[in-house]
């Protein structure tokens, strides 16, 4: 009879405790496409980051569309594509910025230009 | 706060390369009117030959005697000023910035080999404060404000390695990095750091003097 309370005493424990962990976890941005990246994954909660900055309405802020000739087309976003669909790891003939410098610049530029928001490598690179 | 950033990560770089550059040029014109106006007669000796003989005989490790005598002192020397350059240039975070603002980038060091040979030039220059310490014939020669220059090249790297590892006061640490880095390379041509362009004069001057005059090697 003991034992069996004991196993599921062990077995609330351990439901609560992987709960737990989900539920403390940093959601980051996915660093998987890069080769051996050297920094942790940044910071970044989507859902949490559009509603602080406001930007629910207008996804292709981030999400954008570019035609052949570098112009961003107004009424298009690319919420369904990969940022590295288009941003290449390497600057390419197609791809005039590589997806690091893209990741840096859509971030840092709005923060810069808003006063808010990380700006330096560790605010977004945090070591846990 | 974040403008204040923004202007030190971003015209103050380019401000003080801009005084770095001037400062060089102006330096070495201000030393060739000297040297035209007290000491004219280094121009009879003065060669092409033998000032660049003597520069390249310098430029190889352990090839003067001098160099040969103290070896430790070297080693560290030789490491502790290739690291000064190279660490800096070839340094991921460094480059990340540079090709952000320029759109062109270059190879860079693995972080963990960048954070190893930083502690190589931290631990370098620590030694350099001890010599002078404890050296007899070094502490006769120093004087504070020689640990005071000492102490404005590590800021940089001591900040740069706390920074990287996010340790303490993270916003703090990369904005002192960024300004003492900035300071140093302000310094540059108005101090004793000046031996970085006036090296290669001291070495034609001697070196032409040895060469042309003693018919001697001057290393």
């Amino acid at each position: 009879m003991k034992y069996k309370r004991f196993v599921w005493l062990a077995a609330l424990i351990f439901i609560l405790s992987v709960f737990n962990v989900y539920s403390q976890e940093i959601l980051v941005v996915d660093n998987t496409i890069f080769n051996r990246p050297q920094r942790p994954a940044a910071v970044f909660d989507h859902d949490d980051h559009n509603e602080k900055a406001q930007l629910e309405e207008d996804c292709s802020i981030c999400h954008h569309v570019y035609d052949e000739n570098n112009v961003r087309i107004e009424d298009e976003s690319s919420e369904d594509s990969l940022c590295s669909e288009c941003h290449s790891l390497k600057k390419i003939p197609e791809n005039s910025i590589p997806l690091r410098m893209a990741f840096h610049n859509r971030c840092k530029q709005c923060h810069f230009k808003s006063d808010k928001g990380p700006v330096l490598c560790g605010e977004c690179h945090i070591r846990k | 706060m974040h403008s204040f950033i923004n202007f030190i990560m971003g015209p103050m770089v380019w401000i003080s390369f801009l005084i770095f550059f001037c400062g060089v040029i102006f330096k070495l014109f201000q030393v060739i009117k000297q040297v035209n106006e007290k000491e004219n007669f280094i121009y009879t000796y003065l060669s092409v030959k033998h000032s660049f003989r003597s520069i390249f005989a310098w430029m190889i490790p352990f090839l003067p005697v001098s160099t040969r005598k103290s070896p430790v002192f070297y080693t560290v020397s030789y490491l502790f000023h290739l690291l000064l350059f190279i660490v800096p240039i070839f340094l991921l975070s460094h480059v990340a910035l540079f090709e952000e603002s320029m759109q062109w980038s270059w190879m860079t060091f693995n972080d963990t080999v960048a954070d190893t040979l930083t502690l190589i030039v931290i631990f370098s220059l620590i030694f350099f404060m001890i010599r002078r310490v404890v050296v007899p014939e070094v502490k006769f020669l120093t004087r504070l404000s020689d640990f005071f220059f000492i102490l404005i090249v590590a800021l940089p790297f001591v900040t740069g390695f706390l920074a990287y590892h996010q340790f303490f006061a993270y916003k703090w640490m990369v904005i002192t990095h960024v300004i003492s880095g900035e300071l140093m390379l302000i310094l540059i041509p108005f101090t004793r750091f000046s031996h970085m362009f006036m090296a290669p004069l001291t070495r034609a001057y001697t070196g032409s003097e040895f060469g042309n005059v003693r018919h001697a090697k001057d290393w």
